[in-house]
Parts: structure tokens; sequence; C-alpha cells
């Protein structure tokens, strides 16, 4: 963060609590506030990230203006989930820019990217971004690597989440509409857009599934979530330095939203909608307030997680590039690889963006440098007790 | 790897930093903490003799599943790798948990009832005996055992077996310290508490690898420096503590008694000793002086290999210290003139007037977690409990009324136990029990072992791993470990410390308590064995032993929970022990003298010529335990140090990592250099914890201390030669159908020495 | 000024490992051992040392910085966490740009992790697993004080020289009392390792 002051919706939880270097010579440190930084709004990460982030807004409002055909197919009643996810557009559009602001992630963005679009690797190895999207953001097999109970538990989480969003999302923006497809009997039709989708019959088992998509979600979330609140009061691993905002509130949200939804249709089937306008409160007071703050707490990680493929791709294409001989980087000392070449440069960039003045260290791998340490302790402050 | 190869993930990091190996996946997918019940049992660590306090973590149903720090004051909380890890062994799935059982050693063992290995033990026993006589029959005791045990062991031979060939393991610890002690002092323990250590103006540390052996003892070397003391290490290799050692005497191995002698000879010439201690608390002085005044530093310079000016600066240093300390291990006892070179250092001790006081005195460093108690009741071959004599028709007519038998009942003093494997290769000892010891690793000269073994017509072994001694058996025992009952063991300061019952056993184990006094019921001595438990032997223990040198009377279960453990001779039940001894410089002879020896070098037992010029030295590393059957199971120690080595010098010309056929006029082994400038050029050094084909033990000479009857494992001759390729470690004996739990072995196949001879540095694991 | 913290004197240093398998039994990461016990002097003598995160404070966190996924957590008390796992992505960037050589990675999970001091010892006031069970004082855990009221005679220095940069950290070293200048962080001219040229320089 080398040059700018540190963004204000940066850190939230006080990761990535970077350091502002000096622009002077070595040896670099903190306290010395760079004289070039005169932020202006459209100069500045905050003003850009704004102003970017405002026009995702404006974008997201016209399409579901046109998507609705002019509000014909909107539905008044979830006017408040629809300004929920203009907000969650801004929030996330302006956390994502700021946090691609700083120099690691900026530099990774860019790499990733490149590599994603470049079409030498489309050409080269054109199923390798679709694969790696599907175990690293679909399958998450790295979570399995971690736990296997908690893969298990998240990949509920996900999965209820994600066809949850996609049924309520375009519903509220009034994007879907389901119509009779008669006067009476069990007929209806899927609209997009005012565009047909397809008809079905409501009695049919995929009517009951459509209809009860949400129910479903709300069931795979719940066990997801239980299970991570049942960790969270259980495993020391899990209990340590755990904070109430960070890892209990979007549990707890994701319950919320779970278990009002549910119960919204239970009132429904069974109470002949007995106590609904209470629980349609909650549940949508629940879930804006969890759209609202998705772009500042655990939840960001949905928006940064895909970045896992970015930076697996440009390692994957730097390697695929040439021969290892070539494209990793050995260490300077033990000639053990380190990482790709490309990584490493990378590495070494954002060091000197961050006035990190030991970058050279990076060429060297994590032995050595504690090997090397060790030797100079011994040569130059004391060889044994004395 | 060409461009086309590339998986799909594919990361890589530097070598070190990129893999968590969850040590061997123990405890067994169970590496989890949960935030629920959990009890901690206040106990001691099963390994070494310095008996470190530690509490075992119990979880809600009652299962040991890690280790917290205690703030006993023996370790103040520190533990070293063994300790830490020591828990793993009690729910390890290689776990023995029936009986084993073959009537030939072609067959394989089968799991069979309790009650038919118990019968069947019993038959072949009265069988032996009946046919070859009561002294065909043998039984070997060990010192990781609770002092109970031992007791036990000792009572069980001579009462229920009624035979003379009974002894431990402790012969190859810790007997040489004995036999100079009791020659010296008339009692056999060191003469000052760990504690002492850290009063010292100037510390001799003798043949001890204190940092790898006694790690947790290093506190207190290190407390002393701190507070200015110097300290000396004798020792041929550069040890960890040597290392940053103000004087490190790297003489040549086997040649101990040379160097002390002339250091008091430096002492005499100088005017250091304390001529008034000596008139008024000795004899023998005059004979010491006249001995090592044939022992001028321009001699032992020559014999040891050190400079001559060495010899004087150590004599300086420690006779002029106001206070000074000897302590040593086995690294001088396992000669075939291990008692004579304890003896050097309690001369060296003595003259200088360095006894009974705080920070002044003399001990030895034993090696296995009960090598004191082990050696005090009564399962070494010629003594009986409170360290007395089978041949002191007294002390017969003494335990003959305790035990309640006739004293011509009580057999005679039997043989050491590499005597006892001689004999089994004669066929004069026809059938064995052993209890808590694996010869097939820890005795020299494996040849010799497993021949004599091999002749038994019968043998059976108490283990809960099956050892490779086990592995050669006709019936196995499945007993307990040490958390899963209770008892007590006495730690290198004698100090009596009690070990608790941290959880139930397996199913299928029994104590070693419930064996031995079942199989003596089924021999028809029942009524001499009528034990609960631990505590009904501790009380006869208590009893049998008041009124000797070593009196336990004194001690309690209930005190030792309360106090932490109490120092004996303990005699009355307000007694508060006795930390140090000689504090009125009385010894324990009945002339109250402190009885000096003199000592003349000899070269070791085996010789050295064209074919064999250079020495082999062996010992322990770090991470592993005597015979490694407990510890070369458990995933962090076996990662830290997944196979043996040789040390060799690099004006030996070997690069690190090549094969090196180590031969003896033995036996030969092939294992990669570790080339260190930390050893001696004409020396190598093997560690001893591996079994055949890689066992330090297969090179070792079976010679014998005429005394103390200790093996000389710290000296034979050796030549190394190139080799083709490393001989492969051996996975760890399981009954059939089992496999040693593949997740603690999976490094056991590293073909190169460690980084150092600690252990691989974790840099470069993975 | 320094509170309650680690104290490293690889002086004191056995080389037993004792550490590594004690970090092992922290609740935190139990199975998981995050610290480093390097031979250093390989070949020569038994030399040791051990490395836990000396949780960098001028710079903050360089792990952090080049952290691109925000996942590295500095708390109040200036202990540098491991990896958030819900934001680590695994690129082991925090890996190379460490000039201690700390944190470790696990590729498979794609998940930093590193000594955290056992956050869930030393939150509740008592002292890392490391520093508890060390059984010669070289990893010590308390104050400045308190290890120089037991050592007459040492000085403790948090000042590293990389280069031209100073790193000062939360975790110190321990060093004779004249010794003014800081802490050598190694000299990277390595012209051969045990006789053998090395790669970048041959």
């Amino acid at each position: 963060m080398a040059a700018t002051p540190p963004p204000p919706g940066g850190s939230p939880d006080g990761s990535a609590g970077g350091s502002s270097a000096g622009d002077g010579p070595p040896p670099y440190r903190r306290g010395a506030v760079p004289a070039e930084t005169r932020p202006d709004v459209t100069t500045s990460p905050a003003g850009r990230a704004s102003m970017v982030a405002g026009a995702a807004s404006v974008l997201l409002i016209a399409a579901i203006l046109l998507g609705s055909r002019e509000l014909r197919d909107f539905d008044s009643a979830l006017v408040p989930y629809a300004v929920a996810t203009v907000f969650l557009t801004f929030g996330v559009v302006y956390r994502y820019m700021m946090w691609i602001s700083a120099p690691a992630a900026r530099r990774m963005f860019r790499e990733g990217w490149a590599a994603a679009l470049s079409w030498e690797n489309l050409k080269r190895s054109p199923t390798a971004l679709p694969r790696m999207a599907a175990t690293y953001l679909g399958f998450q097999k790295f979570l399995g690597a971690r736990s296997h109970a908690r893969w298990a538990a998240h990949q509920l989480i996900f999965w209820g989440c994600l066809s949850a969003a996609v049924i309520t999302f375009p519903l509220t923006w009034g994007w879907f509409t389901f119509t009779a497809a008669g006067a009476t009997g069990p007929g209806y039709e899927m609209r997009l857009w005012g565009v047909k989708l397809f008809g079905f019959d409501s009695g049919s088992f995929f009517g009951w599934a459509l209809y009860h998509g949400l129910d479903l979600a709300a069931v795979m979330v719940i066990g997801g979530v239980g299970y991570f609140l049942w960790r969270r009061v259980r495993d020391r691993a899990a209990t340590t330095g755990q904070r109430f905002g960070y890892d209990f509130l979007p549990l707890l949200a994701l319950l919320t939203i779970s278990v009002t939804g549910l119960l919204l249709t239970f009132s429904e089937m069974f109470l002949h909608g007995g106590g609904y306008e209470f629980l349609a409160i909650l549940h949508m007071a629940s879930v804006v307030l969890t759209l609202v703050y998705l772009p500042f707490g655990k939840f960001f990680h949905i928006v940064q997680r895909p970045a896992a493929v970015g930076m697996q791709l440009f390692k994957y294409t730097a390697r695929r590039k040439g021969s290892d001989a070539e494209e990793l980087r050995a260490c300077r000392r033990c000639g053990q690889p380190i990482d790709t070449a490309a990584a490493v440069d990378n590495l070494r960039a954002t060091m000197r963006d961050l006035r990190l003045g030991f970058d050279e260290w990076a060429e060297y791998c994590p032995r050595c440098k504690r090997v090397l340490r060790g030797t100079a302790y011994l040569s130059d402050v004391k060889r044994g007790f004395k | 790897m060409s461009g086309e190869q590339v998986p799909l993930d594919p990361s890589v990091a530097p070598l070190g930093t990129r893999e968590f190996r969850d040590a061997g996946g123990l405890p067994a997918a169970a590496w989890r903490a949960d935030q629920t019940e959990q009890t901690l049992v206040p106990t001691h660590c099963c390994f070494c003799g310095i008996q470190c306090g530690m509490y075992l973590r119990v979880d809600g149903r009652g299962k040991v599943f890690g280790v917290e720090p205690r703030n006993h004051d023996i370790n103040r909380m520190r533990l070293c790798p063994k300790g830490i890890n020591a828990y793993q062994q009690v729910n390890h799935p290689d776990r023995l948990t029936a009986p084993l059982l073959r009537r030939d050693r072609k067959q394989p063992f089968r799991e069979v009832s309790w009650d038919e290995a118990l019968e069947f033990t019993v038959e072949q026993i009265n069988r032996i005996q009946r046919e070859h006589g009561r002294d065909a029959f043998g039984m070997l005791g060990g010192a990781s055992l609770f002092s109970e045990k031992t007791y036990l062991v000792g009572k069980f031979a001579r009462v229920a077996l009624k035979t003379r060939h009974v002894d431990y393991n402790g012969r190859l610890c810790m007997v040489s310290a004995a036999g100079a002690n009791k020659l010296a002092f008339g009692i056999d323990r060191a003469a000052n508490p760990f504690a002492d250590i850290l009063q010292t103006d100037c510390l001799l540390i003798v043949g001890a690898n204190v940092g790898e052996c006694f790690p947790v003892l290093t506190q207190y070397v290190w407390g002393a420096r701190d507070r200015g003391a110097t300290l000396i290490v004798v020792d041929p290799r550069q040890t960890a503590v040597a290392r940053t050692a103000d004087i490190h005497v790297a003489l040549k191995s086997g040649t101990d008694s040379a160097f002390f002698n002339a250091v008091l000879h430096v002492i005499v010439e100088e005017g250091l000793t304390d001529e008034a201690f000596l008139a008024a608390n000795t004899t023998g002085w005059a004979e010491v002086k006249a001995a090592v005044k044939e022992y001028p530093p321009s001699r032992a310079a020559e014999i040891c290999g050190v400079p001559a000016e060495q010899v004087v600066e150590v004599a300086r240093s420690f006779g002029r210290a106001r206070r000074a300390m000897g302590w040593h291990a086995r690294g001088i006892e396992h000669h075939t003139q291990g008692v004579e070179n304890c003896l050097t250092v309690i001369n060296l001790c003595t003259a200088t007037g360095n006894l009974g006081r705080p920070g002044a005195g003399y001990g030895t460093l034993t090696g296995q977690g009960n090598g004191q108690g082990g050696r005090e009741h009564g399962q070494k071959s010629d003594l009986l409990p409170g360290g007395r004599s089978i041949n002191d028709p007294a002390h017969r007519r003494q335990i003959a009324a305790i035990w309640g038998i006739e004293e011509s009942e009580l057999p005679p003093a039997g043989t050491s136990m590499m005597e006892m494997v001689w004999q089994m290769q004669r066929q004069e000892i026809r059938g064995l029990i052993g209890v808590c010891n694996n010869p097939f690793v820890s005795l020299p000269n494996y040849a010799v072992v497993k021949d004599g073994y091999d002749k038994l017509e019968f043998h059976a072994q108490f283990d809960f791993f099956l050892s490779e001694t086990a592995a050669n058996a006709h019936v196995v025992f499945p007993v307990t470990t040490w958390a899963e009952d209770e008892g007590v063991m006495a730690n290198a300061e004698a100090r009596v410390v009690k070990h608790n019952k941290a959880q139930e056993p397996p199913e299928g184990v029994r104590t070693d308590t419930w064996v031995m006094c079942e199989l003596a019921r089924r021999l028809g001595a029942g009524s001499k064995f009528a034990f609960e438990g631990s505590r009904d032997v501790f009380d006869e223990l208590r009893r049998a032993s008041a009124g000797t040198v070593i009196d336990y009377y004194g001690i309690t279960y209930d005190r030792l929970e309360r106090t932490g453990g109490l120092v004996w001779p303990c005699p009355g039940l307000e007694h508060p022990g006795t930390p140090r001894l000689f504090e009125d410089g009385r010894s324990y002879h009945p002339d109250g003298k402190i009885h000096l020896q003199a000592v003349e070098w000899h070269p070791p037992a085996d010789p050295y010529d064209d074919d064999f010029p250079m020495t082999l030295t062996t010992g322990r590393t770090v991470a592993h335990f005597l015979s490694g059957n407990q510890t070369r199971r458990l995933g962090a120690l076996v990662e830290q140090t997944p196979r043996p080595w040789v040390e060799v010098h690099p004006s030996q010309g070997f690069r690190n990592g090549e094969p090196v056929r180590v031969v003896t006029r033995r036996g030969s082994a092939v294992l990669p250099a570790l080339v260190t400038e930390a050893i001696r050029p004409d020396h190598v050094f093997v560690p001893y914890h591996w079994p055949y084909p890689v066992a330090a033990n297969e090179l070792t000479v079976d010679a014998l201390d005429p005394r103390s009857k200790i093996p000389e494992y710290k000296v034979c001759a050796v030549r190394i030669e190139r080799a083709r390729a490393v001989d492969e470690v051996p996975a760890p004996p399981t009954p059939p159908g089992r496999e040693a739990y593949p997740e603690t072995q999976a490094p056991r196949t590293d073909p190169l020495p460690p980084t150092s001879s600690q252990g691989v540095g974790t840099g470069e694991r993975g | 000024m320094l509170g309650r913290t680690i104290f490293i004197d690889p002086g004191r240093c056995i080389g037993c490992q004792a550490c590594v398998s004690a970090c092992r039994e922290c609740d935190s990461h139990r199975g998981k051992s995050m610290i480093h016990l390097d031979y250093t002097d390989e070949g020569r003598t038994v030399a040791s040392l051990p490395t836990v995160c000396m949780h960098c404070e001028d710079p903050v966190a360089p792990c952090a910085e080049v952290c691109p996924a925000e996942a590295i957590l500095i708390t109040a008390d200036g202990v540098v966490h491991e990896a958030d796992p819900t934001r680590c992505i695994g690129c082991a960037n925090c890996v190379n740009a460490c000039p201690f050589g700390v944190p470790k990675i696990d590729l498979a999970a794609k998940l930093q992790m590193k000594c955290n001091l056992c956050y869930d010892r030393t939150s509740y006031g008592l002292a890392p697993m490391c520093a508890t069970v060390c059984p010669t004082g070289a990893l010590f855990y308390g104050t400045a004080e308190e290890l120089q009221a037991e050592r007459p005679g040492v000085d403790v220095s948090t000042e590293f020289v990389f280069g031209a940069t100073t790193v000062s950290t939360g975790v110190a070293m321990v060093v004779p009392p004249e010794r003014q200048a800081p802490v050598p962080g190694g000299l990277l001219n390595v012209i051969e390792v045990n006789g053998r040229s090395t790669p970048g320089n041959g």
C-alpha cells in the first residue's frame, strides 16, 4: 500500500494491516508519509472505487428496469430486496476495487486475468480454466484436504446459497415470472424478461422442486451452518481467536434467513398464513442486512475466492511455457525449486511496490534463509553459550 | 517436467514448507482437540532416568489423548521429544491385545485365550524344570518396570520358579556405576540431587550425552553456567552440550581411567587435594596416590589422544573450584573396566573433598526410567530386596522370613544377563520368561544373542508392542503400558516418584503384576503372590526394604502423591528422605569411611590391528529410547530420526549420505555416512536403537566387565569401507495379519542420514 | 518496549526438537508443527536454530502485506496470525516474502499456516507450547526483565538486518550484553555450500 493511505474499508477486520512506507533511500521505516500522495477523487483508490461501484449500481438499476419490462413484472412487495441488491452491488464493487488497489492483490489480479484472457493460453490448454473453476470454486476440492466434514458442510451451504440466489435474485428484480398457462389447472409457464422459457405442471416433481427450491436450499444451509456452529463451540482449533462479528455473525445470519424462510412455508401450508406478516418482515430484514453486510465480513471470501483460480492459472500457464529448469526458480543457495519464476518475479515486484527492501531474499528457500541467519548468528553474535 | 505434463494444480513450494504431515497420523485420525470434558492425570514420563513430571490428558470417554506440561520440580514443565510423544503409545494401533502362542518357532503366532497361554507356559516351566532342573529355567526383567514389578520379578523367579537364574536389562546399563558406588561408598545411588548442579562452580560431565539422552537435565547445566560455573565435558564426540563447553576433552573411547588418573596426578602434584577430608573420611588414599603417580599428563596424552595441557587444564579447573561436581553415564560405564572408570571419577571427587555439600558431589545418570529403582529390589542376579546380598546368610534369612519360605529354599546367586545368553547357547538354560526387555536389539553381538534365544525350548515374553525379541518367542503376554497401572519409579537422584493410572487397559490386556501372580498361582505358589495390584506389592516392598540401606519404609503412595517424590533412605513415615548423601562425611560402609580404590588403565577388550584400526562407539539419539520398540512406532520420532547412520569424520573421505559398510570381527552393517567434524577422526559412531540388519549391536563386542558384567558397548575395533547400498530399516514387528501402523512408518525408508545426530531438520522433510 | 514474548537463544539450543513435537500438541493446530528447527552448521558441529514466527513490527508483517487475499490478521497485541482459512488462496507469497523463512503452506488445502504464538495459550496468559517444554531455555517466554533475572549478563535484540533493511520484531533474540549492532539476517552472497558452488552464483 505504498504511496497511498490505507483504504477506509480496506481491512475491516484489521487484516492485511500493511505499513505505508517512506520513499527515501533504504532502510525503509514506517511512519514517513510520502509526499506525492495528495488524493483526489479521480485518482485515489477510494474515489475510483466509489465511481466504479456507483456505475455498477446504476447498471444494475437499468438492468432491473429493462428486465422487468419497465417494472411491469416487478413485484412491489420485493422492493426492499431489490434495493438491497443495489446496495450489495455497490458494496461488493467498492470493496473489490479497494481490494485490488493494494499492490499484492493488484499484481495477482492482473496476472490472473492476463492468464485467463490470454488467447495463447486458451489455445494451449483450453480446458484448464473451466476445470480449475469446477474443482476450486464448484467442488472446492481444497476444502476436502483441510477436513472432509468441513468440506461437506461447506458444500451444503455453498450449493444452498447459490441455488437460493439464482432463484431469488431474478425474482426480486422482476426478471422471472410464473404465469398460469390457463385459467384453471396446474399448468404454469416460466418467463425470463417476459420471454417464455418453458411450461410445467405444478403438481409434477419438477414443479414441486421449483416451488420448494428455496425450502430445499434452506434445509441444506441449516445443515451446513449447524455443523459449523457446532464446530465453533467445540473444536479448539476453531475457537482459538474466533470473533463474534467475523465468525459467528455470518453463520447466525444464514441460519436466521433459512429458518424464517422455512417458517414462511410452514405458516403458509399449515397455519393458513398465521404469523406470515411478522415472519415475512423478519425474513426480509435478515436478508437485507446480510446482503448489505456481505462485502465487509467473512462473506467477502465469496468474491475473493475466484482469485485462487487466477493465481492457479497464472502458475499453471507459466509452467506450461517451458521446462521446469526454465520456468521454476531454484533457491540460489541449495537449488531446490521455490516457485515458478513468474511468481517469484511477481512477488519481488510486489515487495518493491511495498518498499520491503529485502526482496532479494525471496530468491532463497525458507530453509536456506534460516540457515544463513543461523550461520550469521554463530559467526557474528555468539558461537555457543557465551 | 515438460510443459505438457503439468498437473492442474501446478503449485510448487520450497522443501520443508509445503507439507504438514500429522506426524504419522497419530493418534490415529484424532488429532482434533475438542472443547469437551478433559481430565489431567498427574504422572511422570515412562522413558529416561530423569523422570520428568507430566499430565496425561484424558477425554470424557476415559482415553488418554494428549499431554500437558506439568510444573514438577524435577523438570519444571520441560519435556523432551520422547516425553511429549510418549502418550501416543497408550492407544496405539500396534498394541498387543491378545496373548500370542505357537508351539514351534516355525509356526506363525496365533491369538489365544489367556487361559491357554498361561496353561501352556506353566506346562513348559514344569516340564523343563522336571527334566533339566530348576535352574534350567530363567527369568529376565527390565528397568522400565515400576519398582513393584521389579520386586515381583525377583520374588517370582526365586519363590515361584525357584531358579537362581534371574537378571535384568539394567545389567546393560547402570551396573558399573552401581558396582563402583557400592565399593567406594557402600550405597548405590547418586550422592546429590539435580538441584545441586545449579550451585556448583565446576561441572564435570563424563561420557554423558546430556543434550540427547537427558535433554531436560540441560536446564540444570545451563543454570549452573548462568551462575558462572565452568563446564567440562569428556566425550569422544562433540555433543550438543560439549559444543559450547568451556573445556571439551575429546578423548579416545576406552581411555577414561587413564585420563582421570592423570587429572588426579596433576591435582596431587599441584597440591589441590583436600588432605583433611581425605584423612578424616577415607581409606586407600595412599594406594590411589601411588597409582596416579604413574599417570603424568604426558602418558594420558599418549593413551587418550588429547593434548597434555588439557589434562592440566581440567585438573586446575576441577581442583581449584570451591564446589565441583562430577556426573557420568554410560560413556564410561559400558567398558570392560566400567567399574574402574567410575572409581576414578569417585577418586577425583573425593580427593578434592567434593562430597556431601550443596554443589559439590558426584552422581550417575541412570538411563532407564527406573534404572535406579530397578536395581534396588531384587531382580538382579545377586541381590535381594533392599539391596541385600543373596550371598549373605543374614540377608537371606531376613528375606526368607518376609517371603514366608525356608532360607534353604532361596536359590543362590545367578549369572548376569549376557552370561545367561551364553548359558542358553550351552543349553544350561532351556526356558526363559522375559519381562520388559528386548535383548535382540539391546545385547551386544547379535549373532550370539540370536543363537542363544533360538536354542531355548520355551520362551515367553511380556510386552505391549511386539518387540524383536518377543517376535522370536513361543508365548507373548500382552501387558499394560505405564499409563494403565500405578506404581513408583526411582529416578537418577534416587527420588521415588509415583506414576498414576490414567486409563483402563484395552480389552484383553493385563498388568504384569496380574500375569506374574497368576503364573505363580498355577505353579503352586499362589499364597505368596496374593496381590491385588501395585499397592499391595508396594506395601510388601516397603517392609522388605525396612532397615536396609535402601530403606523405603517411610515412603507411601499417599506421601508420594502429596510431596511429588521422596528420596530414599527414608526409614520412617515422618522422615523427609535423604536428597544429599555424605553430609557428615560418613559413607555407608560399616566403618563409615569412603573406600578409595586404586585403578590401573588397561586397553579395551577388542584389539586393534591392521584390519580393524578404528574405534566404534555406540550410543543414543534424542528421538529414540533404548531398543526402540516403543519409539520406532511413534510418528513424530520416526520422522525426526527415521534410521540409523554411521558418523564419520571428513578425513575418512566419505561423502555425506554415502553408503558405508561398518565391519567388526562380529558382523557388518551398511549405513549412510553422516560426515561431521563433531567426531574424532579415528572414531565412528552408530546409534543402537534399531534391529538387525541395521543394528549397532551386530557389531559390538560381548566382552564383560569382570565385576559388573556390563558389556563393552562403547568401544570395539572397526573398519569402514565403501558399499553399494544402505541396509534397509525393517518395520517394527507386529502379530500375523497386522502391519505396523503405516502412517508412522512412512519416513523409515529414507536412505539418508539425519542432518545432525539429533535428527532431520524440519526444513528437509517433505 | 517488549511485553511478554518469546526470547530465542540458539547458543543454548541442543537441537532436540522437543519444540517441534510440542508444537503439534497445541490445541489451536493439533497435529501440525509450525516451528522450524535447523541444524545450521551441518557437517561441522551439532549447532541448531529454532525459528518461530518473529511477529514483525516494523515493517508490520511483510507476510500480511504481500498477501493478495488479505488473509493474515494482526491483532492489537502484535500477534501476526496464521492465514484466515476462508480467505487464503494458497499462493505462497508469504512463504517466500518472509525474510525469516517462517510460513509453511499446505498445497493441497490451499492454506498457509504459521506460528501464531500458540494464541489459544498466550491469550490466556499461558506460555506457548514450544517455550513451555524447551528443555534448555533456548526458547524462553516472559518479559525481558524475567529473562535477565534468570540469566545475568544477557541482552536481547529485536533488530535484524537484511541487506540494507532493518526489520524489528515482536520476538527477540538473546545477544551478548556488549553488542550494539542488530542481529544479522544472513549474508546472501553465498559462493559455495559445503564445498560446492551454489546455483545462483556458480
